[in-house]
């Protein structure tokens, strides 16, 4: 696709001669396979440091860097002066204004990183060790039952019972399965379709700081006018006084995660009561992401649609991925009263239309895992959690306390980086592990800078591995 | 604790983009064929299974533990697979990770390929009847749609209607080929037409092509692959039709990097990535011998026939049909109001189910003399439908 970009670069030169003398500016832009060469001819007066603007006119690829050098030659002698100039510009306007701030997520870059360095990851939330054998099973005999076309857009119907089942020993409250449950392609669908079905283009959501990166750019999607709240260290609590000042009648929705992602806080019975009377007050909705629910390790986990008057007023998201290790499956869910699953069931309706039939059906088995299961994950998780809090204590982080999700804040400063991005590519070039810059879960990355998060899990080797290469080579 | 006790009654709640759709009729029609135990032969999805080597290579996927998050734009053997299988089907050599986008079935291909492209307000030109996804979606991003009827008996593209209603002002062009409901397939006059009014006004295509190995009499043609084209279109195709796992829901974009960055931004926030076991599968399945896809076409071209002969005998006059599992009958001869009440009257009273296409065409009267059926069954079902049609009275 043929575009004219244009770009600019500081050329500065010594005194040589005359005023009167040609200087030519030459430069080459382009991307990695196509560049072309502009050229353009100033009468400078020397010394001078100026800015010159070519365009350049070559064939570029949206999700390209372009890139350009430029350099000044003495028009008469050929002489090189000085070259100097460098600009660069990532072109991606063919993309719909709903989307246009948003990059590739820095999941993907660490990742790439990592990989290119070898590094040991503790960034990204997903595991290194497989789901149960039973749930695999499950599926596995779906496939060959035959159970491969297209299943209820809504779920597969023993599904959305088990859901409810699982529900309803988790909560206590009843919901109808068929009316009230609704099956999702993991809950990065069941945000998209509980948002793009119930948020109008203006509509007030208050969200909390630092967030899973997903929520902001679906809210932005819909148009919503997002206010953030910052949770501040070391215990992240929710700030009583700046949440009543935000929330009005005005506010449409509330979106609340627990326990939640990055900080591994637990939302406490008091401040959930909190929320909830201010929602009932003001008419909110609250949308609740309660994926790391069965990782709440230091307290009991609380879903806000089971206090009193919530329910109506509540839309519930969970998944199959974080408590059965099969992050890979996206089977997701979201449980709302009659009249907000509506909205809901119609966006997934149009986006996705249903999720995939056999692994509905693995899905079935693992929601209806014995107590055993749920025990058994949690102390294994309890004992990763221990190996990576105390190692990253040993190394000389400060460690935030997590109570819940596998995942851990710790801050870096002690070790003298500028910021949580440059501390993390240094820790993935030269010490080889992976962790994720916090900043990328604030709407201002300022507060974040000094954070970074690790996950643990991984299984005991690699955190323990991962320790090792710390405390060798990470010097405060 | 039930929660039915506490609720009183609450208006029902949607966003102001989705407040004029229903839920397809689809899931009524089904609801009233369980009821009275028609044959369903409304439905796009096969009641036979799909190929044993393809289950298989999910199952070793699971059983071999791919069952963690996958690359958000695909499984890297998936994307190769796809790009081997583009370039085989149509000379084209694609870069399988900067052109090629999986996605949870072409729903969301065409979904994020909307949401990723679309601006509010663009012009977008639909061929009528249409899959009715299409028309939501695009409304949802707001685009202002331009819709042009196909015609019985052989839904030829209106040239003369297509060049009045394209322009510069126009963004995109939806195409839909082998098409549903009514089994044509776009001839290569139509779609060289189609391209050079593209490339003259510079307007994108979004082509849907899931049906194309369900092309029988003649040859299926991807747009992206005429001159100039590529550069400018997005091919959207699946797994399900071809594989008869529509239940897998694993389906792919391939598109120049520069149409597939929007796309991908829009499907990092609806999905974010796509079953990792099930995109295994997938790979085995792309990778199918020729004589896989031979069989294939065989199959159908032998239940297309059942289902043809058995509705002319018994007094439809039925629409040429030359790719898809789809075909559209004339119903009048039976002497009913409109299609709705035919295929009403056809569950109830005689036990086969069908669909009406007035739900096809963005003007529903456009629609009322036709009904879809689909021939994705096995042959004794076929057989039997007729059988019970029979009892239709002219």
């Amino acid at each position: 696709m043929r575009r004219v970009e244009q770009h600019k670069w500081d050329c500065k030169f010594f005194m040589f001669g005359n005023w009167n003398e040609w200087y030519l500016a030459q430069g080459y832009g382009g991307n990695a396979t196509s560049f072309v060469q502009v050229r353009q001819q100033r009468q400078w007066q020397p010394p001078q440091r100026g800015w010159l603007k070519c365009n350049v006119d070559a064939d570029f690829h949206n999700g390209e860097t372009i890139t350009s050098r430029g350099l000044c030659i003495r028009y008469d002698t050929g002489q090189l002066i000085y070259a100097r100039g460098f600009s660069s510009l990532l072109l991606c306007n063919l993309v719909a204004k709903r989307l246009e701030k948003f990059r590739p997520t820095i999941f993907t870059q660490m990742s790439m990183l990592a990989i290119k360095h070898e590094a040991i990851s503790l960034g990204q939330g997903c595991p290194n060790f497989d789901g149960p054998e039973f749930v695999k099973e499950a599926a596995i005999q779906a496939i060959r039952d035959g159970k491969n076309q297209y299943p209820r857009g809504y779920g597969v119907p023993d599904l959305n019972v088990a859901i409810a089942e699982r529900f309803k020993k988790d909560t206590g409250l009843i919901v109808d399965p068929d009316n009230e449950v609704t099956v999702t392609t993991g809950c990065t669908e069941a945000i998209a379709a509980t948002v793009l079905g119930l948020i109008n283009p203006g509509d007030e959501v208050i969200l909390f700081a630092p967030f899973y990166d997903s929520y902001n750019a679906t809210l932005s999607m819909a148009g919503a006018n997002i206010k953030s709240i910052t949770l501040c260290p070391p215990d992240f609590a929710v700030p009583i006084e700046e949440l009543k000042s935000n929330i009005s009648k005005n506010t449409r929705a509330i979106l609340i995660n627990t326990p939640h992602n990055p900080t591994g806080k637990i939302f406490t019975r008091e401040e959930l009561n909190t929320i909830a009377s201010l929602c009932i007050e003001n008419d909110v909705l609250v949308f609740t992401d309660e994926v790391y629910d069965k990782l709440a390790f230091d307290m009991e986990h609380i879903s806000i649609a089971s206090l009193p008057g919530m329910f109506e007023r509540t839309v519930t998201m969970n998944s199959l991925g974080k408590s059965f290790s099969l992050t890979g499956w996206k089977v997701g869910w979201a449980i709302a009263p009659p009249h907000l699953t509506w909205g809901l069931r119609l966006a997934h309706t149009f986006i996705n239309f249903s999720t995939a039939n056999p692994l509905q059906c693995g899905a079935v088995a693992a929601l209806r895992a014995p107590d055993s299961y749920f025990v058994e994950l949690k102390k294994d998780y309890i004992a990763k959690r221990a190996i990576l809090v105390e190692g990253l204590k040993s190394v000389g982080f400060k460690v935030f306390p997590s109570n819940g999700t596998f995942f851990v804040l710790a801050d870096h400063t002690p070790f003298g980086m500028e910021n949580d991005v440059v501390f993390c590519k240094y820790l993935t070039k030269e010490i080889g592990v992976a962790a994720i810059p916090s900043s990328v879960f604030y709407f201002n990355p300022e507060e974040g800078k000094n954070l970074v998060r690790f996950a643990f899990c991984k299984d005991e080797e690699t955190i323990k591995a991962a320790i090792e290469r710390m405390k060798k080579k990470l010097k405060k | 604790m039930s929660t039915t006790a506490e609720i009183t009654h609450h208006p029902l709640q949607v966003a102001k983009r989705l407040e004029k759709f229903k839920p397809t009729s689809f899931t009524q029609i089904s609801m009233l064929t369980i009821k009275h135990g028609a044959i369903n032969l409304c439905r796009g999805y096969p009641n036979f299974d799909g190929p044993e080597f393809v289950k298989e290579a999910a199952i070793r996927a699971i059983r071999d533990g791919n069952n963690q998050y996958a690359r958000g734009f695909g499984v890297p053997d998936l994307n190769i697979a796809i790009a081997e299988r583009f370039k085989k089907d149509t000379g084209l050599i694609v870069d399988p990770d900067k052109e090629i986008t999986v996605t949870t079935g072409c729903k969301e291909a065409i979904a994020a390929t909307v949401l990723g492209l679309i601006n509010p307000g663009d012009e977008v030109i639909l061929f009528s009847p249409l899959y009715d996804s299409y028309n939501v979606i695009l409304s949802v991003a707001g685009a202002n749609i331009k819709s042009i009827t196909l015609h019985p008996p052989d839904f030829a593209v209106p040239i003369e209607e297509l060049k009045s209603t394209i322009s510069k002002n126009t963004r995109v062009i939806l195409i839909n080929t082998p098409h549903n409901p009514t089994g044509k397939m776009f001839t290569r006059e139509e779609v060289n037409t189609i391209a050079s009014l593209c490339i003259e006004n510079d307007v994108l295509v979004f082509s849907d092509e899931v049906y194309d190995k369900l092309a029988f009499d003649m040859e299926h043609i991807s747009i992206a692959s005429l001159p100039g084209m590529f550069e400018r279109t997005v091919t959207m195709n699946s797994l399900g039709k071809s594989f008869s796992l529509t239940g897998w829901k694993i389906g792919w974009v391939i598109a120049p990097a520069h149409l597939t960055w929007g796309v991908r931004q829009a499907h990092t926030f609806i999905t974010f990535s796509v079953s990792n076991p099930l995109q295994c599968g997938a790979v085995a399945a792309l990778r199918a011998p020729d004589s896989y896809f031979v069989e294939l076409k065989r199959d159908y071209i032998t239940k297309r026939a059942i289902l043809v002969e058995g509705l002319k005998s018994v007094g439809f006059k039925v629409l040429p049909s030359n790719g898809t599992f789809f075909l559209l009958a004339d119903h009048t001869p039976f002497g009913l109001e409109n299609d709705v009440l035919f295929c009403e009257y056809l569950i109830k009273e005689i036990g086969v189910a069908a669909i009406p296409s007035s739900v096809f065409y963005l003007n529903p009267e456009e629609g009322k003399n036709l009904v879809r059926f689909t021939f994705c069954k096995d042959e004794e079902t076929l057989k039997e439908a007729v059988e019970r049609m029979k009892k239709l009275k002219k």
